[in-house]
């Protein structure tokens, strides 16, 4: 008999989850045509900016007098953004880094924005240049972001001045590696031993037909790399991964740390006495170029209710109190100018940011550059942990071309 | 004394259990909530990961959340699943080998495909009826109850087997209809079965995260695993005790239904229970 | 087939009851959903719908068809979440359906003539106002335009700009009343987003558009589409790209095309394509045994794992019974995501737990051999469970009375369990062993959180020791162009017909172990 009670029980489960649809219609529809009467702008971001994003979106809505949704997207933010957009469930406004730019452009997913004279100068140059594409500029940028040496002023007093100050000095670094490499953060190291990714044009943008990787230089500063690997210098290790690297520098299992103002914050927490100085460069070698990576509005081409989009990222996003309230949820130097000055005189660090950076090139936003990632992080991984540089790279290089074609 | 073999494997395997457990509990209580996967003991204890949880996320919600999403879906495919079992098992019709192979065939297309299916499915579908539409739990439990008709139709057909034909043949002489064959004699007799697949599918439910990450985007909306990956993604070391202290949270419904439905599933039914 | 005795039966009131609900809810839906698609006139929607409520009234109220009134419920969730997402993937296996290529061509010129409009050099920026003639939701748009530098007003719509006199300007520049127009606020605006997007006012030199809803900028499009030549002309240079339908791209002579691109119909060239690649083809062999060897593994393995487990513990006189199997079930209730980036943790060479514990120094990820031990280790941590919970199961499920018997006949523990319990058991697990190795030889995450197919050789970053196909298709679909949907829709289908070839084999050896009860 009991189990006539299940089944009488599951039936009735079944019945009310589809009586549930019937009955539970009414009031949605009546608040979602209402919503839409008076308009609602739908903004997506990763979770932390989302929750930052809230109350000034709140506060946006209530002058406007349109209803504003902040929805969160845990993964794959920009693959989520194209497929839904191209779908139209897309949101209005979207939040991401600039290198999305190139292959969001392919996809029609984003318009360019039209900002003023007054509005582009109050831009830092740097981070105006990532977002412009085919010069076009593609979305309103709020902060910049690059890596720098974090170094544990008690484990390391002294800031080093070349990578041989780093070996000599033999205290552990941590720069994240991992299993399958990090392209982002080796790259000042490979731009300082005379790597690149692509070369530019005469217009300044980066040209996907000349590509770095698997060139002489490529070997040459592969073969630098190898010797700081596994097999040589022990500076470099796969074990330090994106997971544990900030973890590790703060349970000051290492001295120094190459990573960004993301990585502050945990820093701090760990009670941690530390400063910033830039990346080192090999001895003689080529300056050390970290990736400039700009966070940007996007006003998506395929949204429900443009006019507000664009009112909102060209005419609110550009406002210093919503950049500041940005930089409080995390301290990533704002790309306006005057919400930089703003907060500057109370965290130095963002100046130092800024100084490590300066000889920094843009992430390139050309679609191509997906194809980059994975063979690079690879063949970083595969010489570190102690493989023939020459072949590695020149393999990694055949690879990537036959991506681009 | 002979059963001490049992102890013996069961607590040999408990230990390959609990290592990875042990490491989140220590995570979940270790008040820096850093990722340092070298050690056990936490360099410290306190309950502040659990707060922060409750406190600074909506936690809450999402529980609830995922609670009802997996009870009405996995309720409903169980029911779904064991009536095709029913007419797997024990009707033969035209169609049958191949009807069971293809079900078990179109779970194999790779789901990271499908998504943009769903979407296009999905859009139509939020624009026709908003309350089946995306960041509602009957689109989703719906979704779900697409592939009740799948792995656990299988399991419950090879149950179904096991049961000797002459019990439901000889009722059906004694005058009862397919239903109450169905109903009253093979549903209490694979009563063990039905329990184990409720809780897998509660589990797999509750577990998704593939295509409940693209289906709910509201906040309020989000289930367990979406909100949980959200607390880690892009930098994970910065709330990584807060994300151990959720998953180990996401373990007690699980565990609860699991008590709820042991009895059926360890005990079974004795042998006089086929009276019917 | 056998003979059945006619199914008209008395049948219990309880059972009519239920009945007749379920029915009248399935009408009450069919009425509810048939609503909005009136609404919106989607006829094919509407007959789909009606056809599908009349085809289950029909089933259910006629005494023919048992089987179907079994399977009908689940068979028409299966169609719509399942069945149709695999087909509509299958069929993108024949476009160039990826990045660059999503939409169609008319939303590819959209795009275009977008991305190219730019302020008039010298030009300067408005302030905009968006009102209309007469009532805010029906009447015609217009745009009033205020020179930031002499304050003058203008209203502006299709057909041009002319100057108004009467218009009060705020401090910022916006216009606060003006005669015979009605100023819209945010929330009005909104409502008509489309149509101010869509509002050139035209000039001179190009075309006053709005940026947002309080300016706007005089723009000029850089790049138009000509129907006259299928192409898109730059109006600058006068360099023209035509439309290319076989590649889905505006192509110019020199070889040179706009990133914005279109979806096609490309045949079998990405199924040609899979079996060309030498990318693919190089190592496919290696990465199928491996493939296989995982799968079997896994699925052999938590078998044999969770059946050990659940035999140990299916004994009435084990203490502690509960407790044993609510703290074994654990691995599986927690989110699998979560656990195996935990255990990704606990393999690192320097800082990982094992490592640590056993004070060994093995680079886990860094040897083909131990990758492969590492993540099958996993795959049997997060799987034995669900293979204890069945056969735990199927275990309560067989007549205790059997495995009595055979001990009276004589027979040792084992043989009996040999020879009664292992048959009665694999009656009912054979189907599932067969899913669990179908899921296994595609289990994604388990290789995409683990070691993401390390280790890789130096040779060859786009195939690693510890790739399944299908993590391999994913890089190759989508790590280097962009996300390329058609090309692993079309690698997906091979890897499909492998699963399928194989299940369906050990499927048709399964027939006589589902005779053993008839």
């Amino acid at each position: 008999m009991r189990i006539r009670a299940v089944g009488i029980t599951a039936a009735l489960i079944a019945a009310i989850a589809v009586a549930g649809c019937g009955s539970d219609d009414k009031s949605p529809t009546v608040t979602e045509s209402a919503a839409q009467a008076q308009g609602e702008l739908v903004i997506w971001a990763d979770d932390k900016r989302a929750a930052a994003l809230k109350p000034f979106a709140d506060k946006f809505g209530s002058e406007n007098g349109v209803t504003v949704k902040v929805q969160a997207i845990s993964k794959d933010q920009q693959t989520t953004f194209v497929t839904a957009s191209q779908q139209g469930s897309g949101p209005d406004v979207m939040v991401g880094a600039h290198d999305w730019i190139g292959n969001l452009v392919q996809n029609g997913a984003v318009d360019p924005v039209q900002l003023s004279a007054e509005q582009t100068s109050g831009l830092n140059p740097n981070a105006l240049k990532a977002v412009t594409f085919n010069g076009q500029t593609y979305g309103v940028p709020y902060a910049m972001e690059n890596v720098a040496l974090i170094r544990n002023t008690e484990l390391a007093p002294e800031a080093p001045a070349t990578i041989e100050a780093l070996v000599t000095a033999k205290k552990p670094l941590c720069l994240q590696i991992g299993q399958n490499g990090d392209a982002y953060h080796l790259y000042p190291l490979y731009s300082s031993a005379g790597g690149y990714l692509f070369g530019t044009t005469g217009s300044g943008d980066y040209d996907p037909k000349d590509l770095g990787v698997g060139k002489p230089s490529s070997v040459q500063a592969f073969q630098k790399i190898a010797k700081l690997g596994e097999k040589g210098d022990g500076l470099l290790k796969r074990s330090i991964t994106p997971e544990n690297s900030i973890a590790t520098f703060t349970s000051k299992k290492c001295a120094y740390l190459v990573s960004g103002p993301w990585a502050i914050t945990d820093v701090k927490k760990a009670g941690i006495k530390y400063d910033i100085s830039p990346v080192p460069g090999f001895q003689g070698g080529q300056p050390a170029r970290p990736f400039l990576g700009v966070q940007t509005f996007y006003v998506a081409s395929k949204g429900k209710n443009k006019a507000l989009a664009q009112e909102f990222v060209t005419n609110y996003v550009t406002t210093p109190e919503l950049a500041v309230a940005l930089y409080e949820a995390e301290p990533r130097p704002p790309a306006l100018t005057a919400a930089f000055d703003q907060v500057k005189g109370t965290d130095p660090d963002l100046e130092k940011f800024i100084a490590a950076g300066r000889d920094g090139v843009p992430l390139p936003a050309i679609p191509e550059m997906a194809a980059i990632w994975d063979p690079f992080g690879k063949a970083e991984a595969a010489v570190v942990g102690g493989a023939d540089p020459a072949k590695t790279i020149t393999a990694a290089g055949k690879t990537i071309s036959a991506q681009i074609k | 004394m002979r059963e001490w073999w049992r102890h013996g494997v069961a607590v040999l395997m408990l230990l390959f259990a609990l290592l990875p457990i042990v490491f989140v509990v220590s995570a979940a209580l270790n008040p820096l909530g850093t990722l340092s996967s070298s050690e056990l003991v936490p360099t410290g204890a306190s309950l502040g990961n659990f707060v922060r949880l409750f406190g600074e996320t909506r936690f809450g919600s999402w529980f609830v959340n995922s609670v009802v999403i997996a009870a009405v879906s996995s309720a409903a495919s169980v029911f779904i699943s064991a009536l095709a079992a029913y007419a797997f098992s024990r009707r033969r019709f035209r169609g049958r080998r191949v009807g069971l192979l293809s079900v078990l065939l179109i779970q194999m297309f790779p789901q990271f495909l499908a998504i943009v299916a769903i979407f296009l499915i999905f859009s139509t579908v939020t624009d026709l009826w908003p309350e089946i539409g995306f960041n509602t739990w009957w689109g989703l439990i719906l979704l779900y109850l697409g592939g009740a008709l799948g792995v656990n139709t299988w399991l419950m057909k090879g149950f179904f087997d096991t049961v000797p034909r002459e019990l439901d043949e000889s009722a059906t002489m004694d005058g009862a209809t397919h239903a109450q064959v169905f109903f009253r004699i093979l549903l209490p007799l694979v009563a063990p079965i039905l329990a184990v697949t409720a809780l897998l599918a509660f589990i797999g439910t509750i577990n998704e995260f593939l295509i409940a990450n693209v289906f709910l985007t509201d906040a309020g909306s989000k289930t367990l695993p979406v909100g949980l990956y959200g607390l880690v993604a892009g930098e994970r070391n910065a709330n990584f005790g807060m994300f151990c202290a959720g998953t180990l949270l996401t373990a007690i419904p699980t565990v609860l239904v699991f008590q709820l439905l042991s009895r059926y599933i360890t005990d079974g039914l004795t042998a006089g229970a086929v009276k019917g | 087939m056998r003979a059945r005795p006619a199914d008209e039966k008395p049948r219990s009131s309880a059972g009519l009851l239920a009945k007749t609900v379920l029915l009248g809810l399935t009408v009450a839906i069919a009425v509810w959903a048939a609503f909005p698609l009136i609404e919106n006139e989607a006829w094919t929607g509407l007959v789909i719908l009606l056809a599908t409520t009349g085809g289950l009234l029909y089933l259910y109220l006629t005494p023919r068809h048992i089987p179907l009134k079994y399977l009908a419920p689940g068979t028409i969730l299966l169609i719509l979440f399942q069945v149709f997402p695999v087909l509509y993937t299958a069929s993108t296996a024949f476009t160039n359906f990826g990045d660059g290529h999503r939409g169609s061509k008319q939303e590819a010129v959209v795009a275009i003539q977008t991305a190219s409009v730019t302020q008039v050099p010298g030009s300067r920026q408005y302030v905009l106002t968006v009102a209309t003639t007469g009532d805010p939701t029906t009447g015609s748009l217009v745009f009033l335009i205020t020179d930031p530098a002499t304050r003058q007003v203008f209203v502006g719509d299709a057909n041009g700009l002319r100057p108004i006199a009467d218009a009060t300007v705020g401090s910022t520049g916006r216009v606060t009343a003006a005669d015979g127009y009605t100023l819209l606020n945010a929330g009005q605006a909104s409502a008509r987003s489309a149509e101010i997007t869509a509002l050139a006012v035209p000039t001179p030199g190009g075309a006053i558009r709005s940026s947002g809803l309080s300016r706007a900028y005089e723009g000029r499009a850089g790049r138009v589409y000509e129907a006259s030549c299928d192409c898109v002309r730059d109006t600058t240079t006068g360099q023209t790209w035509t439309a290319d339908e076989d590649a889905g791209a505006f192509v110019a002579a020199d070889g040179d095309r706009l990133a914005q691109g279109w979806k096609v119909g490309v045949g079998f060239g990405n199924f040609t394509r899979v079996l060309t690649d030498p990318a693919i083809g190089g190592p496919f062999l290696r990465t199928l045994v491996w493939n296989f060897a995982f799968a079997i593994a896994s699925t052999g393995g938590t078998f044999a794992l969770g059946l050990l487990l659940a035999v140990a513990l299916n004994s009435p006189r084990v203490r502690g019974r509960v407790a044993y199997r609510i703290l074994l079930v654990l691995p599986y209730a927690m989110p699998s995501f979560a656990m195996l980036l935990v255990w990704r943790d606990m393999f690192n060479t320097d800082f990982g737990l094992i490592n640590n514990l056993f004070g060994t120094d093995v680079d886990w990820f860094g040897g083909a051999a131990s990758a492969r031990l590492a993540v099958i280790l996993v795959q049997l941590w997060l799987g034995y469970p669900y293979m204890f919970l069945v056969a735990t199961g199927a275990l309560t499920a067989i007549p205790r009375e059997l495995a009595e018997a055979s001990r009276i006949d004589g027979a040792s523990a084992w043989g009996g369990f040999r020879r009664i319990t292992l048959p009665l058991l694999m009656v009912a697990l054979t189907p599932l062993l067969i899913s669990s190795f179908a899921f296994n030889f595609n289990n994604f995450n388990a290789i995409y959180l683990t070691t993401e197919g390390a280790p890789f050789p130096a040779d060859n970053p786009a195939n690693g020791a510890t790739d399944l196909l299908i993590t391999y298709t994913y890089r190759i679909a989508f790590g280097g162009g962009g996300a390329q949907y058609g090309y692993a829709a079309a690698i997906s289908i091979f890897i499909f017909l492998i699963v399928a070839v194989v299940s369906a084999a050990s499927f048709r050896r399964t027939r006589h172990l589902e005779e053993v009860n008839a």
